[in-house]
């Protein structure tokens, strides 16, 4: 820099010494040829008048064409001079620009707030803007010279010496890396580093490296791959994976657990196909019905099935999904569905237990109460046996002894009447309750016993159709015994079906009012039907055609209907299965009367 | 024993053998009454165990017919409490609903039968008949070996060692060395012996101490 500001001021000293020159020059030649011409006049032959006029035309022509030379030297000069001031001032202010952009450039340099290195082959550090200084915690000074690895941390060094050397070898490549920083107080940064090698004028190979300070971004992006760590683990602890569909482009997004419970590996794409061919064939059509009212209707949807996996194990999952509408106004779900196979397993075997227990609850109270039937019924049965065998020896005797035996067949008829008071009794213990009748909807009824039946139902693959009338008129009954009933047709329905497997099993329960104004309620289902010969027996007391049945249930069941004023009656279908079907009559005519 | 008249009280009413029955059911229990009434059999019924207990037992030949299931204590009990009382009545037992475990248990203590109700009326009969005669011959044994016992009391000290030495089988002149008298002593010991207890024979002299439990004291 120094070097330019001199040189224009050594250049105009040169110009001002070589013009006094030009004009000594000049003066010289001029004072000679005066000389010249006074020699020849004072030394030469004798003066001629031609000769002296010769001689002064002479002299004055010398000085003519001297003053003419001097004039255009004079000129000539006056040009060039000013030729070269403009050009030393044109010099001056290209200078002057280059010096305000120089600083203009160097001042973005140095406070852009980008890191910039220049580092030679060898990683030590040519130059660096004090921004980057500043950054890391040093001055300028305090980097410069020194190697660049000493921002780095310890472990990344070899990745740095990599990334510097594959730059070195592919000149003019611009390459970019993410990586830690460490500042003079050893804390960290993250940065984005661009690097390239260039040839320097002077062919040293440098590489030029800008550095954007991304630690920000890179916490934020820590902080949510720590979040998604623990959300993929509070999902696989809860066994609860999530997902997102879009019903439009059919596109889904399944969470990592969700790939587990359905058994695929991850992958970008999820389809519709893919959860179906999961999903167990039994339960297929049912899942499939769910989805497809709730992607038409775009409500929200919530649903337990089974999965059948390739080592055929089942699952038992179930996926809940709200209904959202996206940017575009397509149907979105979000959803998670969560497997409940241990809870499901642990809720069958609660149930079985439960089930066991009130089996062998009412097979112990039934048992009792047989017991005791059959010994208040079989007292009176004793007492007249051994009385008819005594009337008879009383009669057989020689002389018949007809007093005794008209005593003893009044013992006879009094014992009778006694057995029959006992029959009258166990039948009465059904009425004895007949005073809890209220008015109900017999429809609540019904649906207060399928709540009970939902795991028998599950459990026996039964399809339950409900073809409820709508605003029956209220009946006059004791609901828990109206309960009885119905929960006996239909586990005696779903027992029905238990062997059936070529068709589906389902079971219908019906309530309507008929032409005579009567309420009725039938239960249809399509099992084994009844053999003509049984027909007769059903509805008597300790007749079953069960293993495990006490016989019990249809008799008590008539017994109920008949004391609240009903029938109850049971018909063969036109297909498989049977028909129970009891009658109520209407509350109203009380309210009449 | 259907001819048999009831009425009219014969002198052998004493002997006559009575029917015990035990039901808390009176229709059970008339009927029970008037079956073996219409047989001639004298009969007498309770309503309970303790109602039993507190009547005095003549001393005839009987049986007892029990309903195993009596309120309170159980007919078994019942049996059980009869034997340890020392009271060796027949036993038939009726119930409602018989099971096997029950019917065994009841055999094993000694009962008689045991009947399912409703029964047939002869098989009742049949089994007081075999439950009566069992009890007469019981309590014959028992008068003849009371008799025994008393005829037993009359000997002496003595008498009752060399019967004891006897009826093992012993010769007069082991038995003098035995207990360190004189044959003829023995001899007339002997005689003594066979007169008091009534005995026809050595052989009927042997029965008796075996009836008795006379055991020969150890040599």
């Amino acid at each position: 820099m120094a070097e330019c500001l001199v040189l224009p001021m050594m250049r105009n000293q040169t110009m001002k010494s070589w013009r006094s020159a030009e004009q000594w020059l000049l003066g010289s030649m001029v004072l000679a040829l005066v000389a010249a011409a006074c020699i020849w006049l004072v030394f030469g032959p004798a003066p001629t008048a031609p000769g002296d006029l010769l001689a002064i035309v002479l002299l004055v022509a010398l000085l003519l064409v001297s003053m003419i030379m001097m004039r255009m030297v004079g000129s000539t000069r006056r040009q060039m001079e000013a030729a070269l001031q403009g050009r030393a001032r044109a010099e001056q202010r290209a200078t002057e620009a280059l010096r305000g952009s120089e600083a203009q450039w160097k001042e973005v340099f140095e406070h852009n707030p980008v890191m910039y290195f220049m580092v030679d082959a060898t990683g030590t550090v040519l130059s660096v803007n004090s921004f980057g200084a500043a950054q890391l915690g040093y001055s300028v000074s305090e980097l410069l010279g020194q190697s660049v690895l000493q921002v780095f941390f310890e472990e990344d060094r070899d990745l740095v010496r990599q990334s510097v050397s594959v730059c070195l070898e592919n000149i003019g490549q611009t390459h970019s890396w993410e990586i830690r920083k460490i500042r003079k107080d050893g804390s960290a940064l993250w940065v984005r580093e661009n690097a390239k090698s260039v040839r320097r004028l002077d062919k040293q190979l440098i590489v030029l490296i800008a550095c954007e300070d991304i630690t920000e971004r890179k916490e934020a992006e820590n902080a949510l791959r720590q979040s998604e760590t623990y959300l993929a683990e509070a999902q696989r602890l809860s066994h609860t994976g999530s997902f997102g569909w879009r019903v439009v482009s059919g596109e889904i997004i399944w969470s990592e657990e969700t790939f587990r419970i359905f058994g695929y590996d991850k992958a970008p794409s999820v389809t519709l196909d893919m959860v179906f061919q999961r999903i167990h064939p039994d339960d297929r059509a049912r899942a499939k019905q769910t989805i497809d009212r709730a992607s038409s209707d775009g409500k929200d949807f919530d649903h337990g099935y089974r999965l059948l996996m390739p080592d055929g194990s089942v699952k038992h999952v179930h996926a809940t999904a709200h209904a959202a509408t996206d940017a575009s106004g397509g149907i979105e779900f979000v959803g998670a569905v969560t497997d409940v196979t241990a809870r499901k397993r642990a809720e069958e075997e609660l149930h079985e237990a439960q089930a066991g227990l009130a089996h062998v609850t009412r097979v112990t109270a039934l048992g009792e109460l047989a017991a005791s039937i059959a010994h208040e019924v079989n007292q009176p049965l004793a007492a007249v046996v051994t009385n008819a065998a005594a009337c008879l020896r009383w009669l057989d005797r020689e002389t018949p002894n007809l007093d005794e035996a008209r005593g003893t067949v009044r013992s006879i008829i009094k014992d009778g009447s006694r057995a029959g008071e006992v029959i009258q009794r166990v039948r009465g213990l059904v009425n004895k309750t007949a005073g809890q009748k209220a008015p109900l909807h017999l429809n609540e009824v019904v649906d207060e016993v399928i709540t009970l039946v939902q795991h028998e139902l599950f459990s026996h693959r039964v399809l339950l159709r409900l073809e409820l009338a709508p605003a029956l008129p209220l009946v006059l009954a004791d609901r828990i015994q109206l309960q009885q009933v119905i929960l006996n047709l239909v586990v005696n329905g779903i027992e029905a079906m238990q062997a059936v497997t070529d068709r589906p099993r389902e079971l219908v329960i019906q309530t309507h009012q008929d032409e005579t104004h009567q309420i009725l309620l039938t239960v249809k289902d399509c099992g084994i039907g009844i053999a003509a010969d049984n027909a007769d027996r059903l509805f008597d007391a300790f007749f079953t055609t069960k293993s495990s049945g006490m016989g019990i249930g249809l008799s008590i069941c008539r017994s109920i209907v008949d004391a609240h004023g009903g029938r109850l009656s049971a018909s063969g279908n036109v297909g498989p299965g049977t028909t129970f079907q009891f009658t109520l009559p209407l509350h109203q005519e009380d309210n009449t009367r | 024993m259907t001819g048999r008249p009831t009425s009219p009280r014969n002198p052998a009413s004493a002997e006559e053998p009575i029917v015990f029955v035990i039901d808390d059911d009176a229709s059970v229990r008339e009927a029970l009454g008037n079956l073996f009434r219409s047989v001639g059999l004298r009969v007498e019924v309770f309503g309970s165990a303790s109602e039993f207990l507190q009547s005095k037992l003549p001393g005839v030949p009987g049986c007892l017919i029990l309903d195993i299931r009596l309120p309170r204590l159980s007919g078994l009990d019942f049996q059980a409490e009869l034997a340890k009382a020392g009271i060796h009545i027949p036993i038939i037992f009726m119930t409602g609903h018989g099971d096997i475990p029950m019917s065994v248990r009841a055999m094993k203590a000694g009962a008689v039968d045991f009947l399912t109700k409703p029964f047939r009326d002869q098989d009742m009969l049949d089994a007081v008949t075999t439950a009566i005669e069992r009890d007469r011959n019981s309590r014959n044994e028992a008068r003849i070996l009371s008799g025994l016992h008393a005829l037993f009391a009359t000997l002496t000290p003595r008498e009752r060692e060399v019967m004891a030495l006897v009826t093992a089988g012993l010769m007069n002149k082991q038995i003098a060395a035995e207990i360190g008298i004189a044959e003829i002593t023995v001899k007339i010991h002997r005689g003594h012996i066979m007169r008091k207890m009534a005995a026809k024979s050595l052989a009927d002299l042997v029965r008796m101490a075996e009836a008795l439990g006379l055991r020969h004291p150890a040599p």
